[in-house]
């Protein structure tokens, strides 16, 4: 019996009893489908958040200032720990693989003009901000470079402060009052909308050191610098290090590389897909035991077929690889019809619901895939094996 | 009473049409003792069934007990069967996974007589038929005469008037065959209608009437005396 | 043909096809134990918050500086600073309030404290005495600032950094250096470990006064307000945010979030998110329900002669119907039975794994688990009943 042999066989039995065929295959299709579409909804969520996350660039690294972690023995110097500072700042400007470096307060505040007010969040910001982040202004221009001790007081719009406070009007050259300080209005920003529901254009944005003034603050919250692309991570860390280590005495600050931030949410996301995929297996699993059950009726129900295949000379091992060819190929059919089930669905999810990251992850897709196979086989070994033992005589008097 | 007033069945075998019974009539009264033969598609056991209710007339009339039932519902019909018919066939037609006591309460059980009077009347019938021994036994324990007086005791558990028996020893040696028409026409002398289907001519004649059929029509119908 | 004999011919049918019937249980088992454990996890993790947040405190409100147009999304007034600072005395004006029972003013920075020849940086609770039952935190020794010691530099430990600090003698009565201040140790916080994403063990406690001079700040971070009862909490709100108006020349700027507000939003979320997971797991009874549709359709192809000899004897269309309807049901109901056994014992074993978590299945979910799985039985039997029931008996006696 040749292979085409073979296969027109199996496709014969399979289709000798459509609904059958129909029904056991749909048990599978059900499971791939709901993982497919599971791990699609998980991937779409993964890429947005990551994609809201690499927004702004990937070679940022942040320094928070204060660290945790016990210190046996002596160590001279006591004192409270040190606050990042502006000059921090400047000095950071100089280590080998900056680009750009930004100082940055935030803060909530009120602010008004031509009798209207709002609260919005105000980023005090240096002049690279826009650049380390890949922020686009709208209308005129952002904070310009002046010298981070001293800057004068300029105020960019985030672009619904922009439209909440000025409705259509140019604000360029307007007086905004923030907090305490006049401020005047040089800029608008590019509308960025919201990120996990913090709304970045219902802000405004000015120079560090009159934010610093604006929350009677003296030190910053966190200095961002943008390296080179390319540059090796750990060396720009190390560089950080020892410039702000050489300035402090100490490393009395934490240095977190956006890398690291977004590998880790990364694996805290792969994690969710997958325990995602495990719950769709559930279903799964489910179908595979509806294989099971089949191949064991599809053996019983056709001993006498198996007597006289036997008797017309097959040998076991071609009984065998019939049950299991049988069993393989229903289960991938039932695995491509859930494939197909599940991709649909996750596609008209996309187009009906705008808002809910879909994507399909090809990974799970062809793992689905190879596992509804593996079902098949496994579904058919123990039935396969009963087949292959039967006697040809007891199975021929069976009829 | 069995009144068949002018039945046609006809059956579609693919693109041919069959006439199984060409306007057959033919009355058999209470307590007859009837076999019919022919060849294999004469109608033989298609006119067994529509008797039996089993199946319908396309046309035709067909009165049980001067009652029409042709017209009945379905389960008006299946009451029939119920309480006047006992059917027994060549294959035995015993389920597998039941008992032989089983195998005889199910017309009982259809029947929704309480399980005591169930139990009584199973273990008169097995005595009767003398399978007292093989009760607890399922059909594949049981030997082609048990078989089928398990299936004779399972057709006359409910008392019926009719008894129709399709060939009721074609898968029977001679011996066993002879000792299971034996029990089949002591039916019939304590008064119920038996009608056999038989292509055996030696079986045929053993009943008080005989009609041939050929073509789904009625050859020949006569009186016997089986001498 | 009376019901219990209906119950008891079918059930023999299934006992019958002992594997193949097992098989199907076993299906249904999993999809209703699956949907069991499920909850058990999402409703366990929903008590855990909900405990976790009544740890905190009961009745809180918590004030803060800062306000946003749209309440939802103000990271300035979470995370960073306002103009206008929420003081003392505002704190002092809040608690004369009628409906407040206890307040607690509240400002955290980080300082490095160091004492017998050890240094680290921790987070520091400036606050008064009322913070400790406010926050329902617990003194494993010692006290914080009892009448008559109110105005002296005492500071309670986090138990890990007692352990650290002073690993083999007493820490109470003992002296440490927290930036240029010294303190007395007074007390030690019971061991909790991490609640809410903050972990009482490695933080100090001082006085508001002495933490507002380590931090040169006159504003306050937080004041939590203890309402007399929950009935109360609206009013006390309202109170709270008009004094504090009054306070600021007319200016509402300040925020007071409810801790029921919040408790609410978690629970809500965590209970959607135990339906979602319930859903998912509910597929899976789907699922078995086709099996049993389909292998009922091969019971009715196999008992083709049988369903004839029954139709013979007397069998109406709707006992034929009712045999194998009630087939699927024992099977659905066999599964659905051992499902929940065995959804209860995995809940039992992750509550035994996992013992701060309460994985208790609630009660909707184990009645709807069962419950979509006799429906699924009931359904699938539907397709194959009919037609066992519609079969022509003459054919089906023909049939082998």
């Amino acid at each position: 019996m040749n292979t085409i042999d073979t296969f027109h066989f199996v496709f014969r039995s399979l289709t000798a009893h459509r609904l059958r065929t129909i029904l056991s295959a749909s048990g599978i299709a059900i499971g791939i489908a709901a993982v497919i579409l599971l791990t699609s909804i998980g991937e779409g969520v993964q890429r947005f958040v990551l994609s809201e996350f690499t927004q702004f660039g990937t070679n940022i690294v942040t320094i928070t200032p204060g660290k945790v972690s016990t210190h046996g023995g002596s160590l001279g110097a006591i004192g409270s720990a040190r606050l990042l500072t502006i000059e921090d700042a400047i000095a950071l400007k100089h280590s080998r693989y900056t680009q750009y470096t930004n100082a940055s307060v935030m803060g909530n505040a009120e602010i008004r003009t031509q009798g209207r007010s709002r609260r919005v969040t105000v980023y005090g910001q240096g002049p690279d901000f826009s650049r380390a982040f890949n922020m686009q202004v709208g209308i005129g221009q952002f904070l310009p470079d002046d010298d981070p001790r001293n800057p004068r007081a300029y105020v960019v719009l985030g672009s619904k402060a922009h439209t909440e406070l000025f409705g259509g009007d140019n604000p360029l050259g307007a007086i905004l009052q923030v907090g305490g300080s006049r401020f005047r209005v040089i800029g608008v920003m590019a509308s960025k909308g919201q990120i996990l529901d913090f709304d970045l254009d219902d802000t405004v944005f000015i120079p560090t050191m009159r934010a610093l003034e604006v929350f009677n603050r003296e030190g910053l919250m966190e200095i961002n610098i943008a390296y080179q692309p390319g540059a090796p991570v750990e060396a720009v860390v190390d560089d950080i290090k020892r410039v702000l280590v050489a300035r402090h005495g100490r490393e009395d600050f934490t240095v977190i590389p956006q890398q690291q931030m977004l590998s880790t949410m990364s694996t805290v996301l792969n994690v969710l897909k997958f325990a995602v995929a495990a719950l769709g297996g559930i279903s799964l699993l489910v179908g595979a035991v509806g294989m099971v059950t089949l191949m064991h009726i599809a053996v019983a129900e056709r001993v006498a077929e198996i007597g006289l295949l036997t008797a017309l000379g097959a040998t076991r091992t071609r009984i065998r690889i019939l049950f299991l060819m049988e069993s393989t190929a229903l289960s991938t059919l039932g695995g491509l019809a859930g494939l197909m089930i599940g991709a649909g669905v996750a596609w008209l999810l996309k187009l009906l619901v705008s808002n809910l990251p879909v994507n399909i992850p090809w990974d799970y897709v062809l793992g689905a895939l190879a596992l509804s196979v593996l079902i098949g086989l496994a579904a058919g070994v123990i039935p396969a094996m009963r087949a292959a033992k039967l006697n040809p005589v007891d199975a021929l008097r069976t009829e | 009473m069995i009144d068949l007033t002018a039945i046609t069945r006809i059956f579609h075998m693919g693109d041919q049409v069959v006439r199984a019974l060409d306007d057959v009539s033919v009355r058999i009264s209470s307590g007859e003792y009837v076999s019919i033969m022919g060849p294999s598609g004469s109608g033989k056991s298609t006119l067994l069934n529509i008797i039996g209710l089993l199946d319908k007339p396309n046309s035709g009339n067909y009165a049980l007990d001067g009652k029409n039932v042709t017209a009945l519902s379905e389960n008006e019909q299946a009451q029939i069967r119920r309480e006047k018919i006992g059917f027994v066939f060549q294959t035995f037609h015993l389920v597998p996974r039941l008992t032989a006591a089983e195998n005889i309460e199910l017309p009982l059980i259809l029947g929704g007589i309480p399980p005591k009077d169930r139990c009584l009347r199973v273990d008169a019938a097995l005595l009767a038929f003398e399978l007292q021994d093989r009760a607890q036994h399922r059909p594949a324990e049981l030997s082609g005469g048990q078989r089928q007086r398990v299936a004779i005791a399972r057709a006359t558990i409910m008392q019926p008037t009719v008894i129709l028996a399709d060939e009721p020893t074609g898968n029977l040696d001679h011996h066993i065959g002879g000792e299971v028409m034996s029990l089949l026409e002591k039916l019939y002398e304590s008064g119920t209608t038996l009608i056999v289907v038989t292509h055996d001519r030696e079986l045929g004649a053993r009943a008080h009437r005989q009609i041939i059929m050929r073509d789904g029509k009625i050859l020949t119908d006569q009186a016997n005396d089986p001498a | 043909m009376t019901l219990p004999d209906t119950l008891q011919l079918s059930f023999k049918a299934i006992m019958s096809y002992r594997l193949r019937s097992l098989l199907i249980v076993f299906a249904m088992a999993l999809g209703v134990a699956a949907v069991i454990v499920l909850t058990a996890l999402g409703d366990g993790a929903r008590r855990y918050v909900v405990n976790q947040f009544s740890s905190i405190g009961t009745n809180l409100l918590v004030v803060l500086p800062g306000r946003a147009e749209t309440s939802g999304s103000f990271p300035g007034a979470v995370l960073g600073q306002t103009p206008r600072d929420l003081t003392l005395k505002d704190a002092q004006l809040v608690g004369r309030l009628p409906q407040v029972r206890r307040y607690a003013p509240l400002n955290v920075g980080v300082a490095e404290l160091s004492a017998a020849n050890r240094l680290r940086e921790v987070t520091v609770l400036g606050s008064n005495a009322n913070l400790i039952p406010i926050r329902h935190m617990q003194l494993a020794q010692g006290s914080f600032l009892t009448q008559g010691s109110a105005q002296s530099a005492q500071i309670v430990l986090g138990a890990k950094l007692a352990s650290e600090f002073f690993p083999r003698s007493q820490a109470i009565g003992q002296r440490v250096r927290l930036g240029e201040n010294r303190f007395l140790v007074s007390g030690v916080l019971v061991l909790q470990g991490e609640s809410m994403g903050f972990n009482t063990d490695e933080v100090v406690i001082i006085p508001i006064d002495y933490a507002q001079s380590l931090f040169n700040t006159t504003s306050l971070f937080r004041v939590l307000v203890e309402v007399n009862s929950r009935s109360e909490i609206q009013s006390a709100k309202q109170a709270v945010l008009d004094t504090l108006k009054e306070s600021h020349d007319g200016e509402d700027d300040i925020t007071v979030i409810t801790q029921d507000a919040i408790l609410a939003t978690f629970d809500r979320i965590l209970h959607a998110l135990t339906l979602a997971v319930a859903g998912i797991a509910a597929i899976s009874l789907i699922v078995a329900g086709v099996l049993i549709m389909n292998v009922m359709l091969v019971a009715v192809n196999q008992r083709t002669a049988e369903i004839g000899l029954l139709k013979a004897i007397g069998a109406t269309a709707a006992d034929i119907r009712r045999l194998f309807f009630v087939e699927a049901l024992w099977l659905s109901l066999a599964g659905a039975v051992i499902g929940f056994i065995l959804g209860q014992f995995g809940s039992l074993l992750l509550r035994f794994a996992y013992p701060q978590l309460p994985a208790w299945a609630p009660v909707w979910a184990s009645l709807a688990g069962i419950i979509v799985a006799l429906i699924a039985g009931i359904l699938a039997s539907l397709l194959p009943a009919s037609r066992a029931a519609r079969l022509d008996p003459v054919k089906a006696l023909g049939k082998k």
